[in-house]
């Protein structure tokens, strides 16, 4: 028996998990309205557009590379739906504009850190101002209001399917299916090979440049998605749409058991990771905690998070060691 | 005859001489006294930061949170002051905060053994939190116009602000240490192989700590003078600091991946995304385009060394065979 709860425990989400629903269930106590259903909702649609966004940063954080242009891209992309779609225009046309920004701002990263073998962090911290730049330029002080937002869309961001929202439902199908991938495509297990041990993964014959690329086109293109979700969510867009959102992206990675050394991590603990964020800060505004705390918190949160990751690493790895023995 | 060999550092200091020349053509506003002034005082902050976090990235590590620790810094003082602290003490009450946000830094990467790219997104965010947390929404606009006035005026008889005493004071020392001490080739030891310096009796851990408090202290600082400078302390202040603190410094020719680098590199790109922004700025063109340069010549500092790499080996490679 306590073999199997060892075992348990060293699944990485696992923890997260138990941390999810003990702040859950004690402000659900303490305050009923938290688990009522606008409280889901509110919940579901403000951990919609993370989720989607840390899918994508949880392949590029897996192989030991961060990707810092996804608040951009993402501002970027729900701007361009707005501007280029109207309000005529259907699902089709959203999701070709998401794709054509997001694969080019993905593929331009790509190329220059898979190819040209430049540091991921300064190449993309580069494209995360271009793209900004481009952005308020395009932008200037308009505003994409709610009439300008394609239809289909806004029908997304405003309904349920049995009280899970829509966009919610997509970010969860988009992160079911990468981890899926993650766990089961031999160039998606390369990532992990890549991310905990780089030049031992080149000799074992990986074609690291071309995985490394086509994990930034992945992330640009979840970006481009992202951007979509936020336009849906928000119903509205301006050229401050998505202004730091990647670190809240990173944070929910690291929160969630990807660690930013590489290696290991799964796009659903990611996800576990968001809401464990979330629900934190709508905890704190449900339990009457004053809402300049929330920020302070969710610090202390991440700090605690790869401590804890940090320890429970320290801990697994000589069982690991004993087993291949 | 000797080859020149070049560096980006080089490099930064050709791009500064050519801009000021080029700006000075451009437009008449650009070069006087007022204006050099305005340019030296914007960039002030920047300056003081970008010294420690050259060696903490030479190092190796790296620090996000210098942003919030600047806001921070400058919360306290205001909260301090609202409190009926006098202001000298206030000042003092910025800088061991920004002491104290290093010291929780270092611990973490040096004694729990984290990744100071995710502990300081973490403090990032804590940092932030507690200026909102001690100010709430309420900036302090109140503070003593003889102090803020040091923020605002030129030295007398000189175009230069008060906070190029401090500039070049710290970075004559910051120059001293990292070229002409023995903590300076620790740090590039520690950068290029943590390893072989543990292994040479370089102490490592005490290095990288001194080095995350020495940073939060520079950050504090930065909030002094971000204080003085717009004579309020408000909970927004500095956002995204960090990032164009760290951006000038890999722009200035310091690698992402430690052991490479130079302070005087470093305080020139500080200088000439400076001068950039104001010929821009005088030129009228938008703060945009601004952006898309920053990030674009924090591109060209890493393609062009890598570059220029690139065809050194394919050189070697054609005169071995």
């Amino acid at each position: 028996m306590t073999k199997y709860v060892a075992k348990l425990l060293n699944i990485r989400e696992i923890p997260v998990l138990i941390a999810l629903l003990i702040v859950l269930v004690v402000t659900g106590i303490a305050n009923p309205q938290f688990l009522s259903r606008s409280g889901a909702q509110d919940l579901f649609l403000g951990v919609a557009v993370i989720a989607t966004l840390s899918v994508g940063q949880t392949f590029v954080i897996t192989m030991r590379h961060v990707d810092l242009s996804v608040g951009s891209t993402a501002g970027f992309t729900a701007y361009m739906i707005g501007k280029e779609s109207g309000d005529h225009h259907g699902l089709i046309t959203c999701l070709f504009v998401a794709l054509t920004i997001g694969l080019l701002v993905g593929a331009c990263n790509g190329f220059m850190v898979a190819y040209l073998k430049l540091p991921s962090l300064v190449v993309t911290l580069s494209s995360l101002w271009i793209v900004r730049g481009l952005f308020n330029q395009i932008a200037g002080g308009n505003t994409i209001t709610d009439f300008q937002v394609p239809v289909s869309l806004g029908y997304l961001g405003r309904h349920s399917f049995l009280d899970v929202p829509y966009i919610f439902l997509i970010a969860i199908s988009l992160v079911l299916f990468a981890t899926y991938v993650m766990r089961n495509a031999r160039s998606a297990r390369d990532l992990y090979a890549m991310g905990s041990n780089p030049p031992a993964s080149a000799l074992a014959g990986i074609p690291v440049a071309r995985r490394t690329f086509f994990a930034f086109l992945a992330c640009g293109a979840v970006s481009g998605l992202g951007g979509a979700i936020l336009l849906a969510r928000f119903h509205s867009a301006d050229s401050n749409s998505g202004l730091g959102l990647e670190l809240n992206v990173i944070a929910a990675c690291v929160v969630g058991g990807v660690a930013i050394a590489g290696g290991v991590g799964t796009p659903l603990g990611a996800l576990i990771g968001a809401l464990l964020l979330q629900s934190i800060t709508l905890a704190l505004g449900a339990l009457g905690v004053s809402q300049f705390w929330q920020l302070a918190v969710n610090g202390t949160l991440l700090i605690s998070a790869i401590s804890l990751d940090r320890y429970l690493s320290l801990r697994v790895k000589p069982t690991r060691i004993l087993r291949a023995e | 005859m000797k080859r020149i060999n070049f560096t980006w550092d080089k490099g930064i200091l050709v791009l500064l001489v050519l801009t000021i020349f080029v700006g000075s053509f451009i437009t008449p506003y650009f070069a006087n006294a007022s204006n050099m002034s305005f340019v030296i005082q914007d960039i002030g902050e920047f300056m003081l930061m970008s010294i420690p976090v050259t060696f903490l990235i030479i190092a190796g590590e790296i620090d996000l949170s210098i942003g919030s620790t600047v806001c921070l810094s400058s919360a306290s003082i205001g909260y301090s002051y609202r409190h009926g602290i006098p202001f000298w003490f206030c000042i003092i009450i910025g800088l061991v905060v920004g002491l104290l946000c290093g010291l929780i830094n270092g611990l973490l990467v040096t004694k729990f053994g984290l990744q100071s790219l995710a502990v300081t997104i973490g403090t990032l965010a804590l940092f932030r939190g507690l200026c909102y947390v001690l100010l709430g929404n309420q900036p302090v606009n109140q503070l003593p116009s003889s102090y803020t006035n040091l923020g605002s005026n030129a030295i007398p008889h000189t175009f230069f602000p008060y906070v190029s005493i401090l500039i070049l004071i710290f970075g004559a020392i910051g120059w001293f240490t990292l070229h002409y001490s023995r903590i300076g080739r620790w740090t590039f030891a520690i950068g290029i192989n943590v390893e072989a310096a543990k292994f040479s009796g370089i102490p490592v851990a005490r290095m990288k700590l001194a080095l995350f408090m020495i940073t939060g202290l520079m950050a504090g600082l930065a909030g002094v003078v971000y204080t003085f400078r717009f004579a309020s302390a408000s909970p927004d202040g500095a956002t995204g600091y960090e990032l164009s603190v760290i951006a000038s410094v890999l722009f200035g020719g310091v690698s992402i991946a430690g052991g490479v680098g130079t302070i005087w590199g470093v305080m020139a790109a500080v200088l000439e995304l400076g001068v950039i922004r104001s010929v821009l700025q005088l030129s009228n063109v938008s703060a945009n385009t601004l952006l898309v340069v920053s990030g674009g010549l924090l591109l060209l500092s890493v393609a062009v060394p890598r570059a220029i790499e690139i065809s050194r080996n394919r050189r070697k490679l054609v005169s071995k065979s």
